[in-house]
């Protein structure tokens, strides 16, 4: 079968994209232990600014350095003025808000962009083919994949060779004592609110081109975001990329051996981890 | 407590007699509306079960009420000479198997990851609706023709949309009735309790999972009633019954009308179902005017609009407002 490195490449990179966006939502969790369901309309917004400024500039780069910063500031926002508020209300509450801030926004982009898929063409050398391991590939697929890898390592340096890096992973701990330690908790839950969100954005930029702009992405990328965070384990980054790359491929080689199933696969998968090992396959018990 | 579980009971009786003068007073258009509203109320009810008595989070809900839909339309297509009550039976029964064997793998995780997980089962049922096209119809869905209603003594015709409204009002209000009535058994004051102190409630023998399970299947159960009722009515079902959407409707709907309160969430199908009416005679835009009220009282108003009746009430009785009663039970929980 000829068709298996490619397949196999196409789940690098849909592998690829899912840990860009579980990668801030596990954090996000793992910190403040909020599941964020407005997460995936970030990368929906991300990809839709994308596709304004694209339309505008027809600058690609730019807008992959502009769409994350302007998602940083909106998620700074609602996490200063909407989340932080009804935390005091419990955790029901806080669900209940991301979900609803998920439902405006996905109107909202109905609304301005209306209800259809958008092209979107990056234009440069990304659209072309490149030949490696002696098949003809896209270097859009490659570039993505690459785009996780650095900012898998840029986030790992951070966690875990920085001063930073040992005051988020104790907030992750227990962020309680990390507060009375006298360190502004509140304001770093701010900044990885508004880096998940930017993270988010960043995904959602690269993936405008590879699937569709349309309303619906946010829920298709939400629930497999889910599995990996819940077959990865609940706020464990290395789980993240072990099950981003096993969704990823199970996706890919779905599609290929069980073109009518692969969609229950990837369910298929987390009901086994569940069974198997409920606090996910990195994750610590709860 | 006795006078005001009577009190109660004369409500129901109340709005049941409201109910039954209606087809004189309203027109076939608002007929319509009503019986709409009066199966979202039950959907509605049986969600806040979950989320207001119980405090768990599910967003999964639609695939009770699509499972429900579902079974209606595709028994009465495949199985001839089916009965209504036959349908509407089928449909409560693998409803009510649904939720046992669901309620078993999702009761296991609480607070987030069961919100998570329910939404990922509901999107395993929307897979399947979607992908099993010969059984569900797929995108185009499945069309059917109300059957006529057998009495025993009498067969009445179900074409009429007064008649179906009478039979809606019954079957479902009995229902509605029933689940006020589970709320006030043992059984569903454990809930309560166990939404308080869920440590105290296994210290004083209670088996909480027990209790858990049997109320995650009975609010299936009755979901899947309102689900059977919505493809009666609208003679029609297709995979948006059993998508997120619905299940969306249902939480918007419970938490406009208040999740403190027994009745908030059939008071929230009622506005919902008027302004959804209306709303999308002025707008397309009105899904995002309902997201916004929703994300308001969710930061403002926690309690729905009966908090905010409560607070009206309050000004005239001269009570001073205690403040969010329930703001400080969910603190507690």
């Amino acid at each position: 079968m000829s068709d298996i490195p490619v397949f196999f490449l196409h789940g690098l990179a849909y592998g690829g994209l899912l840990f860009l966006v579980s990668a801030g939502l596990t954090l996000v969790f793992g910190m403040m232990n909020v599941l964020n369901f407005a997460h995936a309309a970030m990368y929906m917004l991300g990809a839709y600014f994308s596709y304004a400024l694209l339309q505008e500039t027809g600058q690609f780069w730019l807008s992959l350095m502009v769409c994350p910063i302007l998602l940083f500031i909106i998620g700074a926002l609602i996490e200063r003025f909407l989340l932080r508020r009804v935390h005091i209300f419990g955790h029901v509450h806080e669900l209940l808000l991301t979900f609803g801030l998920a439902y405006i926004i996905t109107e909202i982009v109905k609304w301005v962009w209306g209800n259809f898929p958008l092209a979107v063409n990056v234009g440069g050398f990304l659209n072309e083919t490149v030949e490696i391991i002696g098949i003809t590939y896209p270097v859009y697929r490659i570039f993505i994949f690459a785009c996780a890898v650095l900012v898998g390592s840029i986030m790992a340096l951070i966690l875990y060779k920085t001063r930073l890096g040992i005051i988020l992973r104790a907030a992750v701990n227990d962020s309680e004592m990390v507060n009375a330690l006298g360190f502004n908790v509140p304001l770093v839950f701010m900044g990885v609110f508004a880096f998940g969100a930017a993270l988010s954005g960043f995904a959602g930029v690269i993936a405008g081109p590879l699937l569709s702009t349309f309303p619906g992405m946010a829920n298709e990328i939400l629930l497999d975001a889910f599995v990996v965070i819940v077959v990865g384990g609940f706020g464990s980054l290395g789980g993240a990329v072990a099950a981003s790359l096993i969704i990823g491929e199970l996706q890919s080689f779905g599609v290929l051996l069980f073109p009518k199933l692969s969609i229950a696969l990837v369910y298929l998968l987390m009901a086994v981890v569940l069974i198997v090992k409920p606090s996910g396959l990195f994750g610590e018990k709860q | 407590m006795k006078i005001r579980k009577n009190a109660s009971y004369l409500f129901i009786a109340i709005l049941f007699a409201l109910g039954a003068v209606m087809p004189m007073v309203l027109k076939q258009y608002h007929l319509n509306m009503l019986t709409e509203i009066i199966v979202f109320a039950l959907y509605a009810v049986s969600y806040n079960l979950l989320l207001g008595y119980a405090g768990l989070l599910s967003f999964g809900h639609a695939m009770f009420f699509g499972t429900g839909a579902f079974t209606v339309a595709v028994s009465l297509i495949h199985i001839p000479g089916l009965s209504m009550w036959g349908a509407i039976t089928l449909a409560v029964a693998l409803t009510t198997a649904v939720g046992f064997v669901a309620g078993g793998l999702l009761l296991r995780h609480k607070g987030a990851y069961f919100a998570l997980l329910t939404m990922a089962f509901n999107a395993l049922f929307y897979a399947v609706a979607t992908k099993w096209h010969t059984v569900t119809g797929g995108d185009d869905g499945l069309s059917i023709t109300r059957p006529d209603l057998a009495l025993g003594f009498t067969t009445v015709g179900m074409g009429d949309i007064a008649s179906f409204y009478y039979f809606t009002l019954v079957i479902i209000g009995a229902a509605i009735a029933f689940c006020w009535y589970f709320t006030q058994t043992a059984m569903g004051q454990t809930v309560l309790m166990m939404r308080e102190n869920e440590e105290r409630m296994k210290f004083l023998g209670y088996n909480t999972n027990v209790s858990r399970l049997i109320l995650f299947t009975f609010t299936g159960a009755m979901a899947g009633l309102a689900g059977a009722f919505y493809t009666l009515h609208f003679q029609f079902c297709s995979q948006s019954a059993i998508s997120i959407d619905m299940t969306t409707t249902v939480l918007l709907m419970t938490f406009v009308g208040g999740t403190g309160t027994f009745w908030g969430p059939m008071l929230g199908a009622l506005v919902y179902i008027i302004l959804q009416n209306y709303l999308s005679d002025i707008t397309d835009r009105w899904p995002l005017f309902m997201g916004l009220i929703f994300v308001f009282m969710v930061l403002f108003i926690p309690g729905g609009l009966t908090q905010i009746i409560q607070s009206i009430r309050n000004l005239f009785t001269g009570k001073a407002n205690t403040g969010r009663p329930k703001a400080a039970k969910e603190v507690a929980s």
